[in-house]
């Protein structure tokens, strides 16, 4: 369901027919989504379903065995081309537990790719980004000297995060932020994505079933269900969707509302 | 397939060691992993391997052979073979497989994933400075335990087998040929190579959780402990056939 009112000038990420199979599952069939530049889009979608291979192939860490992905106006990755390593530079992601490097401090893990990056920094111009890195994410300039062990789940998302925009990136991708948090934990890293928004000005991309999330994070949302992009809205267009798959995902409906030709989904139970 | 993916991994390593003297110290640390750590327990190991071939060789020798040769007998089996095989072995059971484990558990928790979106190369910061350290602390520990086999079984032959110092020392001098340790040595730095290969190939292919990281270590050692062997026997029949 390609977004074909958009200006191409304001779409910041692009797939296009995207298909992934891995051995002989067929986990994204035929994916279209358009991302504007600026906007926080949430994919949503069933657990297995494919959101983060979703979020990997925007980032380069997957190869599409069909379709293409652009950043930028720019094509990273077809069946027979890839190259990812110049666009990663625009681009930060926070993984689902975090992926802290555990051998390293939290202040090294913000400062390592900071460092590699860029040569020309001194180690107080990095110990001064670290610090403000990890201000913007509330956490105090103490925490660097911590190892990742020490944290808590909430404090390693926030780091993970910390670590994304250490090298100011114009997209972030989110997978599953609050999977596995509290609910108040949830709200302070739902309010950081906003704040991301607001202060860094990024495009985010966020892969999520906590629904309490999308609805406050998203300016659009994106169900993903069976290999296809099912629908693309607002939040008020979600809640209000008509389509029976999107609103059995929305209320957390175990069965389908029943009708003519309407199939239900895999229940994993 | 497997041993074609390990000779790539190898030559992609290898391509990337001018790289090393842009981060050094990732490379000194591993060598402080691998090889300090490590010499607690191949004290022990050599100093009664040492200590076993002094009584074995004795017993052999025994109304036969002059004491003195049991010193060259030492000196020989542990310089050619016992120091540098177990010295391997060893370390393929201690660092071989914790590295097969500290790659599979960083693929797991989507670590090495990090380093991509990071644009980092895994290659570069994981791989090429446990390379290295493998690499030069291989040799290093082998040449420390056969030292510490050689005190050893003197230890023994003075404290147990009634030979004296001189003897030993004298048997010890008699046939060495400086060949005898370069041919430890040199094999030592491939044992290092392969012990590292394997371990972190194992990591890298390892399944999901804690089973697929235990049969990670699980293979590593078993193919580090066979490959060892088989390698130090091919590279016996090139020296000293």
């Amino acid at each position: 369901m390609p977004n074909v009112d958009i200006n191409p000038q304001d779409v910041m990420i692009q797939l296009k027919h995207l298909r992934k199979v891995f051995g002989r599952q067929e986990v994204l069939r035929d994916v279209n989504l358009d991302i504007r530049r600026g906007e926080t889009m949430v994919v949503i979608g069933q657990s297995g379903g494919g959101k983060s291979v979703i979020l990997k192939h925007m980032i380069g860490l997957l190869q599409p065995s069909a379709g293409e992905v652009t950043i930028d106006n720019i094509v990273i990755s077809t069946s027979e081309f890839f190259d990812t390593r110049t666009i990663r530079k625009k681009m930060g992601m926070v993984f689902q537990m975090g992926a802290l490097f555990d051998s390293m401090s939290t202040g090294e893990n913000i400062a390592f790719a900071l460092r590699e990056h860029n040569p020309q920094l001194t180690e107080e111009q990095i110990q001064n980004i670290v610090h403000e890195k990890l201000e913007l994410i509330n956490l105090r300039a103490e925490f660097a000297s911590k190892m990742p062990a020490e944290l808590s789940g909430g404090m390693r998302k926030r780091v993970a995060l910390a670590r994304a925009i250490a090298l100011n990136p114009e997209v972030i991708l989110y997978d599953e932020p609050t999977t596995g948090l509290d609910p108040i934990t949830s709200d302070v890293i739902n309010d950081l994505i906003l704040d991301m928004q607001r202060k860094l000005h990024v495009t985010s991309v966020v892969v999520t079933h906590d629904m309490a999330s999308a609805f406050k994070v998203a300016d659009r949302i994106a169900m993903l269900y069976n290999g296809h992009i099912i629908q693309v809205g607002t939040v008020d267009e979600i809640k209000n969707t008509t389509n029976p798959y999107v609103k059995q995902f929305i209320t957390g409906q175990r069965k389908l509302p029943s009708g003519p030709g309407i199939d239900a989904p895999a229940s994993e139970d | 397939m497997a041993v074609g993916e390990i000779f790539w991994l190898l030559f992609q390593i290898v391509r990337r060691v001018p790289l090393v003297r842009k981060n050094p110290e990732l490379t000194i640390r591993q060598m402080v992993a691998i090889g300090v750590s490590s010499i607690p327990l191949l004290f022990v190991t050599s100093l009664f391997t040492g200590a076993v071939a002094a009584v074995q060789a004795e017993y052999q020798f025994r109304n036969f052979i002059p004491d003195k040769f049991i010193g060259t007998a030492i000196c020989k089996m542990v310089l050619i073979e016992l120091g540098p095989i177990l010295t391997a072995l060893v370390l393929a059971g201690r660092v071989g497989s914790a590295l097969a484990a500290e790659i599979g558990s960083m693929k797991g928790k989507e670590e090495l994933a990090a380093f991509e979106a990071l644009n980092l190369d895994p290659l570069r910061y994981l791989a090429l400075p446990r390379f290295l350290a493998f690499f030069f602390m291989v040799p290093c520990l082998s040449i420390l335990s056969s030292f510490l086999a050689i005190i050893g079984g003197w230890f023994v032959c003075v404290i147990a087998l009634d030979i004296t110092t001189y003897t030993y020392y004298t048997g010890l001098q008699y046939m060495f040929q400086n060949m005898d340790l370069f041919s430890g040595i040199i094999k030592s730095f491939a044992f290092g190579v392969i012990i590292f290969l394997l371990g972190y190939y194992h990591g890298l292919n390892a399944g999901e959780g804690a089973k697929g990281v235990g049969n990670a270590t699980m293979k590593t050692v078993v193919s580090a402990c066979v490959s060892l062997l088989i390698f130090d026997f091919f590279i016996a029949l090139l020296m000293f056939s």
